[in-house]
């Protein structure tokens, strides 16, 4: 055995033995929970849809909010953009875009709704981030994010959203986030401004 | 016999030679997550399985592994089983997966796993190289809890996200931020070194150190 050892054939196919067989393991683990994951990344997009578009789907199943996205929500072009229409009884509520920009730590996704008028804000919401938990953290508390519910939206200059307590405020930013506050509020004017100009909205 | 040696490996993996505050392992990890109970335990959990079933296969296979290629052996082994509860986390518990982000996947650089592969799983046999596992686990999971208490406790006024300190209660923002564990992590080195003096011709396992 110890005269087998020194050869260079045996450690290179007991290497090539183990790592078949933990490779073998995890691409049938992986098999086996990839539609789940799949199904969870989904509803998460989903959730955070039609959180935007001010949807109640608190505490209910996910079964209720499948239903309800299907519903309610299509995906729809407008003038070569692609936006998700949100409607209830036959009338368009508002439209859903995805917005995105760097914050602190790394890049920010997530997704913004306008009322179809492009005049007030319906929500915003955060799918990944990378902000210091606790502090730019919080940008994902509900108590920053409802702050952006039917936010007129008046523009100057493609300049939307304000931190109080400057002339023409309407949003508090996150004290001790400083930084991501102001990533958000760049993001977000950008964002919106792009969309209405690229839907054909009046600014 | 046997429950003797059990027991003795519970109380160094989780007491005498804690892999946390006697070992200084795994420090970056304790640093990262402990701003949140929650995250803590989930972080251990992990951890402990990792640990233990890394050390049960190295220890299985200990004796046709080549001497020479044993840490590529064991690297392949950790990372397989970190993948695997990366994978776990990510299909039946996502929230946790998303608040624990990339340091499941850095549970591998976790010296403690490696460090416990190297120095006793390759020298024991398979049963009590998993229950190893399973003491240092438990070690590094009880630090990363008792810091995770002070720093939620004073950081957000919450244990386990329940509000124990009232409403009126002011965040002590420093203490979720990671000059917060640092503190958090000297002082309780302090404390145990005071409380148990190391005993200086004692055995010193371990030996890896880890940013």
């Amino acid at each position: 055995m110890s005269k087998k050892k020194k050869r260079i054939v045996y450690p290179v196919v007991f290497m090539l033995l183990v790592t078949i067989t933990f490779t073998l393991t995890l691409a049938l683990i992986n098999e086996f929970t990839k539609n789940r994951i799949a199904f969870n990344n989904e509803l998460k997009i989903k959730k955070t849809l039609l959180y935007v578009l001010n949807i109640d789907i608190e505490n209910n199943d996910n079964e209720y909010i499948n239903k309800t996205y299907d519903e309610m929500i299509e995906e729809a072009i407008i003038n070569d953009t692609k936006v998700y229409m949100a409607s209830k009884d036959n009338e368009i509520i508002g439209y859903a875009f995805p917005i995105q920009g760097d914050g602190v730590w790394g890049a920010m996704n997530g997704y913004a709704a306008i009322t179809p008028d492009y005049k007030q804000l319906l929500g915003i919401d955060f799918v990944s981030h990378s902000e210091t938990p606790g502090l730019g953290g919080r940008i994902t508390d509900s108590k920053y994010k409802e702050q952006f519910r039917y936010l007129e939206l008046e523009s100057e200059n493609g300049i939307y959203i304000i931190h109080r307590p400057n002339s023409g405020g309407n949003v508090d930013a996150i004290s001790g986030a400083t930084g991501t506050s102001e990533a958000v509020r760049r993001m977000l004017n950008e964002d919106i401004d792009v969309f209405i100009e690229a839907v054909g909205g009046e600014r | 016999m046997v429950s003797k040696k059990i027991k003795e490996v519970f109380t160094l993996g989780i007491w005498k030679d804690n892999p946390v505050y006697r070992q200084i392992l795994g420090i970056c990890s304790a640093l990262a997550v402990t701003n949140l109970m929650l995250n803590s335990l989930v972080m251990g959990l992990g951890l402990i399985f990792v640990t233990a079933f890394s050390e049960l296969t190295v220890s299985i296979i200990r004796q046709f592994t080549p001497k020479h290629i044993r840490m590529m052996v064991q690297t392949l082994i950790i990372s397989a089983y970190v993948i695997i509860v990366d994978i776990l986390l990510k299909a039946y518990y996502p929230a946790m997966s998303e608040a624990l982000g990339p340091y499941v996947g850095l549970i591998i650089t976790n010296c403690i796993i490696m460090g416990r592969c190297e120095s006793y799983a390759q020298k024991n046999p398979p049963l009590y190289s998993f229950i190893d596992g399973i003491a240092s686990g438990m070690g590094y999971t009880i630090v990363l809890l008792i810091i995770a208490f002070f720093r939620e406790l004073l950081g957000f006024g919450t244990l386990f996200g329940f509000n124990v300190m009232g409403e009126a209660w002011v965040s002590w923002t420093l203490m979720i931020m990671p000059p917060g564990a640092f503190f958090m992590l000297g002082i309780l080195i302090w404390v145990a070194y005071n409380l148990f003096p190391v005993d200086e011709g004692g055995k010193v396992k371990g030996g890896a150190t880890n940013i």
